[in-house]
């Protein structure tokens, strides 16, 4: 089921200054796909979430789930929570912890006076679902994260939503079961025709979880985009920069031609092959420290070849992490483990014109 | 200083008083007869109330302790016998006790000062002057269902010693006509206070129109529109009584202050101000028609014959 | 360091076994003695006299009655007013403060005294507005029955029903509520099937502790249960000892065995019911605000029963006290009565010396009580929550069983105590008494307090090289604050207007007010007993409100 916002808006009075949660937000969230809200703290996403789930109102705008409209400040229209036949997994999961694991996720469908017996049947599935057999009985005081995490998720899709929606349930989670959870949540979700909206703060989850994800900085959506295209081909500095680590250095366009543009930095000109930016025009050259590549000083230079002076090399396992001083700018890059090389060095290393990513400032 | 303990200090100066002295008492409002005694003698007097109900015990358990704080004790006579009995009263001839009428002194130190009459008391605003009861058995009227208020008769010693005194005074000519007296009050369901204390603010108000109740509070209450109804039968009390502690840790002052309080000006305050019934002769309390009315002491009731007669009381009145 | 943490819980265990411990085994002694006022000769005969006796089965069905009803209508209302306060959008929250603290500043004595003048049959004033509005020919209401008992009680319970369900109901995970909203459920099945039972220990938390202070309550039975002859345990223990000039004490201290007994099984009932609730009341991870509830349509109508709540539990009773204390004698209200208006009964109370000397002992005690109580409080709290020992164990058990202490009956096991001390008659034996029956009002609100304080902050300072005291001074005391003023004040609201142990433990020089309030109730003078009432909750609202302004300036800005 497609999700349609417009023109929400929604403003927070605190300490005398107006906090823009929601400011104008426009978006699609596309029906039966995982679409992902990323941004830092504050920068509306939740409240946009909770809006969507009837939590919160906004103040203005319409928000129409499928073809019903659920909020609406012109119409007037406001659907209860309860009304609005969704599934939803909380960042503390929410398990109510007076109940066992089968009334807890039996609730959902005792609420729609559905038969013992077919709730029953239907637990029993859901649970199969996401693999507690057997765990009915148990006290929801006694799951670990993990299990909770799961009879969250089971009691969200037991009533068959068609649009399930994800506060942040990873981030209680240690380290690695967060990664296992992920994958699991994707293939559960991509298993089934459903829509997921997805909030977090986790650049990795977003980009390992979801089909789309919307960028948000400041109660705005800044870009929406599949994992590689936001990873690659951000649009805007803000977006590239948050989505992994990144060399920004300001730049001006000299040339353009259908092949790609050449662009002019305190380091030396580069070679890139996007060709949406017209001659002169500010942009900032975006460097990702896993695309540089290092050229030995006997070989042939390759196109975008930089040479500079090794500042530091620290050894993090899979690669060194490294800092080059190429004029007087620093530049992050990953070398592999196996280079041999030590600070004050002379070093040569160079950019593929297509990991050259233009963005706007 | 200022939080210490009263009654702690004890100064032996031999001869001279003492510039304190502590009194335990069940009598209220007797606070004039204090401030004339303070400021007459220079000695300080501090008063505790203390219930009937609590008096023996409190002062029992302070005595055995070796604790008593009293000087001076005032209470019903019966309370005092029982005191004297344990040996807490000192055998004090009073010169100005022994001047007055024979049946009240000879108790070994304890004199008896006044009679704790009872009477029945009426708001003189609401009830009409044809109304108001000529004998105690026209309160058992229907008319005075829900309007009458009295101690509780399960647990209060004096309006329980009261009933027993209208009895043995033979007031209703025989023991049946007393039963049917206490059936009939129970009958008009009286509402029940703990003591004799909160019997006139019903009445006063009207929330109630008549109480087994005190003529004193004519005076202590007024300009409450009370009055006493001029009953046929004589009115009936428990003694009022005095003594001195026989370990009084100030014995001199101790004498002073039951000299003052036996004297003609003390007596004549209490029914002037207080609206006690006095035993000296001719002093009389400023309420009208007392001085013709003819008052009697009752018999003390043992402590046995108390609960026993509550117990009695108690299921008569649970009946109605 | 642990050294010097055992042997501080070993010293306070030593001292509230003295102070908790002790009346209740004199207590023991004495049902078990045969002398009427002394200890000594063992025998069952009181027990024998008391349980054998089959009218005392008719006043425990009565008190049943009485104790639960009020200790249901007290958690009731304190449920409703709280639920109101914390999740719904009702104007005007700061009059649940009000509503909360102030029935715990007026003597119950006053309180149950201006009931009856209000709704007494005859010519409560309520009652005759009643008859004249509806035209009726009987009173509507009669306040002295059992009814008019559950009312007053449980009104007069309603703070202590408030403080426990409110926090619970504030630091509740709203996430809880809003997963039930998204699974389809709407407010009031929300409430009915999680929020309700996910309070329901703290409900249940604050029912117990209700029953218990209705079985010691003894203010609304003898001024509204005597006069229609109902008799609950507390009145039937007062029968007892003042029936007869020699009080049987030792009946009685066996009577109150029962309460006892009963009192300290439900306290640990409490007990384990507010541990578990730990494990259910999870405070939100997240900043939110708790969601609240828009009452749309039933907003002003709740509010307006909010403000009739606030005029008859307070503002009634106050006004009522204000014109007995202003009339001569008592009267109806009417032209009359306001034309007789005098300050008579004022002047009279001001100009008493005893009355004058009953307040300073009043503020002594209840200033320095209430000091010297938070902080025995702070330490035992410290150790209880902290010191993780079987020792420490010990200590909160005995933390805890003087809450069930019903006054009328621990009073007795004092006196019988202090008597066989220098501290009898001393104005020290009722600051000590005090202490030892209320620890527990100030500990608990500590308790929380340091429930809240995590481990890591204090052991980041003891990493840092601070002493223990150090510890205590810079990191656990300035966090306490709110703690230890929610303490004091409870305290020293209670010693202000403490009665039970006052009246038997008071002597010359040591008078305290509600003493005071006790002799001119006993003695019927209701306009002293008014003026006296006012003059008291006056003093506790400025020591209410000074403390409070005291404690936010020691609070960290950022609150």
């Amino acid at each position: 089921m497609e999700i349609r916002i417009t023109g929400l808006k929604k403003y927070y009075k605190s300490e005398g200054n107006i906090i823009k949660a929601l400011d104008d937000v426009n978006l699609v969230i596309p029906s039966n796909r995982i679409f992902t809200l990323l941004g830092p703290s504050g920068c509306g996403k939740t409240t946009l979430l909770r809006s969507i789930v009837g939590l919160e109102t906004p103040d203005e705008g319409e928000i129409q789930i499928g073809d019903t409209v659920v909020w609406s400040s012109k119409k007037k229209i406001f659907v209860p929570t309860e009304k609005r036949s969704l599934g939803m997994v909380f960042q503390t999961y929410a398990i109510w912890p007076h109940m066992n694991v089968f009334n807890n996720i039996a609730y959902p469908l005792q609420n729609q006076k559905i038969p013992r017996a077919e709730i029953e049947q239907r637990v029993r599935k859901v649970l199969e679902f996401v693999q507690l057999e057997g765990f009915e009985k148990r006290p929801a005081t006694r799951l670990s994260g993990g299990q909770q995490q799961r009879v969250a998720l089971a009691r969200a899709l037991v009533a068959k939503p068609k649009v399930i929606l994800f506060d942040e349930p990873l981030s209680n989670l240690d380290a690695k079961l967060r990664e296992e959870t992920r994958k699991e949540l994707r293939s559960f979700l991509t298993e089934l025709e459903i829509t997921a909206v997805y909030v977090t703060h986790d650049r990795v989850e977003a980009l390992a979880l979801s089909d789309n994800i919307g960028v948000m900085r400041n109660g705005r959506i800044v870009e929406i985009g599949d994992p590689k295209k936001i990873y690659f081909h951000a649009e805007h500095q803000f977006v590239a920069d948050f989505i992994g680590r990144s060399n920004l250095i300001p730049a001006v366009v000299e040339k353009k031609d259908a092949n790609g543009s050449i662009v002019r930095t305190d380091i030396g000109q580069f070679v890139c092959s996007q060709t949406d930016f017209d001659p002169q025009s500010k942009v900032v050259v975006c460097i990702r420290p896993e695309f540089v590549e290092l050229v030995s000083a006997d070989e042939p230079k390759p196109v975008n070849t930089v040479s500079g002076i090794v500042e530091s090399m620290v050894f993090v396992g899979e690669v060194y992490e490294s800092e080059i001083k190429v004029e007087n700018t620093q530049v992050m890059v990953k070398f592999p483990a196996t280079v041999d090389l030590s600070p004050g060095d002379p070093v040569q290393f160079s950019v593929r014109p297509e990991h050259c990513l233009l963005v706007t400032e | 200083m200022l939080f210490a303990a009263g009654g702690q200090e004890v100064k032996s100066e031999s001869k001279t008083l003492e510039d304190k002295v502590t009194m335990y008492a069940s009598i209220t409002g007797i606070e004039p007869v204090i401030e004339t005694f303070n400021s007459e003698s220079g000695i300080t007097a501090e008063v505790t109330r203390l219930s009937t109900a609590n008096f023996v015990s409190t002062v029992l358990t302070e005595f055995a302790a070796g604790k008593l704080q009293a000087d001076v004790l005032q209470a019903p006579l019966p309370v005092l016998e029982i005191l004297k009995d344990q040996g807490v009263i000192k055998d004090y001839v009073s010169p100005i006790g022994e001047t007055y009428p024979e049946w009240t002194r000879n108790n070994g130190g304890i004199y008896q000062f006044g009679i704790e009459y009872v009477a029945l008391i009426y708001n003189t605003e609401l009830v009409k002057a044809e109304d108001v009861p000529k004998r105690y058995e026209d309160i058992c009227d229907p008319k005075w269902k829900g309007k009458i208020v009295m101690a509780n008769p399960a647990s209060h010693a004096t309006t329980i010693s009261w009933l027993v005194g209208l009895k043995e005074n033979n007031v209703f000519g025989s023991e049946e006509n007393w039963y049917a007296f206490l059936e009939g009050l129970a009958a008009n369901s009286p509402m029940f206070v703990k003591s004799f204390g909160p019997t006139p603010a019903p009445i006063e108000s009207g929330e109630m129109l008549i109480g087994i109740s005190m003529p004193k509070y004519i005076i202590t209450k007024a300009p409450a529109p009370l009055g006493w109804a001029h009953v046929e039968q004589p009115l009936f009390g428990s003694p009022r009584a005095i003594a001195i502690t026989a370990d009084s840790p100030h014995p001199n002052a101790a004498e002073a202050f039951m000299e003052f309080w036996l004297s003609d000006k003390t007596t004549g305050i209490l029914s002037e101000q207080v609206g006690e019934y006095v035993l000296t002769p001719g002093v009389y309390p400023p309420i009208e028609g007392i001085k013709d009315a003819d008052v009697r002491p009752i018999r003390d009731l043992s402590d046995e014959e108390i609960i026993s007669w509550g117990a009695k009381f108690e299921k008569i009145f649970a009946a109605k | 360091m642990i050294k010097s943490q055992t042997r501080l819980t070993w010293v306070l265990i030593a001292i509230l076994a003295l102070l908790s411990l002790s009346p209740v085994i004199m207590l023991l002694i004495g049902s078990f003695s045969k002398g009427l006022v002394q200890i000594g000769d063992f025998t069952l005969d009181k027990y024998k006299a008391v349980y054998g006796d089959v009218s005392f089965y008719g006043v425990l069905g009565d008190t049943c009655v009485f104790v639960l009803c009020s200790a249901l209508f007290s958690t009731v209302l304190a449920l409703f007013l709280a639920y109101l306060n914390n999740r719904t959008d009702i104007p005007g929250k700061f009059l649940f403060k009000v509503i909360s603290v102030v029935p715990m500043m007026i003597p119950h004595v006053l309180f149950a005294v201006s009931w009856g003048l209000l709704l007494n049959p005859s010519n409560g004033i309520l009652n005759l507005i009643f008859k004249d509005v509806f035209r009726m020919s009987h009173s509507p209401m009669n306040i002295y029955s059992i009814g008019g008992m559950i009312l007053v009680e449980g009104r007069l319970d309603l703070p202590i029903a408030y403080l426990i369900i409110s926090p619970a109901m504030a630091s509740f995970d709203v996430s809880l509520e809003e997963s039930s909203r998204v699974s389809g459920a709407g407010n009031i099945k929300t409430l009915l099937r999680i929020t309700l039972p996910l309070l329901r220990p703290a409900i249940l938390a604050a029912l117990i502790l209700c029953i218990v202070r209705c079985l010691a309550s003894f203010a609304v039975p003898s001024v509204l249960g005597m006069p229609a002859n109902i008799t609950v345990l507390a009145t039937y223990i007062y029968k007892i000892t003042t029936t007869g000039l020699i009080p049987d004490y030792g009946k009685a201290a066996a009577t109150g065995m029962c309460i006892l007994v009963l009192s300290i099984s439900l306290i640990y009932v409490y007990r384990y019911l507010t541990r578990s609730s730990e494990k259910f009341i999870t405070v939100s991870s997240r900043g939110f605000k708790p969601v609240v509830v828009k009452l749309k349509g039933a907003r002003i109508p709740l509010f307006i029963i909010l403000l009739i709540l606030l005029f008859v539990l307070i503002i009634l009773p106050v006004l009522v006290l204000l014109y007995t204390s202003l009339v001569p004698y008592s009267m109806v209200p009417s032209a009359k009565a306001f034309s007789m208006m005098n300050l008579n009964h004022w002047k009279s109370v001001f100009t008493d010396s005893i009355s004058l000397v009953s307040l300073k002992n009043s503020l002594f005690l209840s200033l320095v009580g209430a000091t010297l109580g938070t902080i025995l409080s702070v330490f035992v709290s410290y150790v209880i929550v902290k010191v993780k020992t079987r020792s420490a164990g010990v200590l909160e058990s005995l933390s805890f069983l003087s809450f069930s202490f019903p006054g009328i009956v621990i009073a007795i096991g004092f006196m019988w105590l202090f008597v066989r001390t220098p501290l009898y008659a001393t104005i020290w034996a009722l600051l000590i008494g005090y202490i030892a029956t209320y620890l527990p009002y100030g500990i608990r609100p500590m308790t929380s307090a340091f429930i809240q304080i995590h481990s890591h902050l204090e052991e980041s300072s003891k990493v840092c090289g601070a002493s223990f005291l150090t510890t205590v001074k810079r990191i656990i005391v300035p966090l306490l604050v709110s703690g230890i003023v929610s303490g004091w004040v409870l305290m020293a609201t209670m010693f202000f207007r403490e009665l039970s142990l006052s009246v038997v433990l008071s002597r010359p020089g040591t008078e305290t007010l509600a003493v005071m309030i006790l002799k001119f109730s006993d003695d019927g003078l209701w306009g002293k007993l008014s003026a006296l009432g006012i003059i008291m909750i006056a003093i506790s609202t400025l020591m209410v409100v000074s403390a409070n302004l005291i404690g936010n300036r020691f609070k960290p800005a950022s609150d």
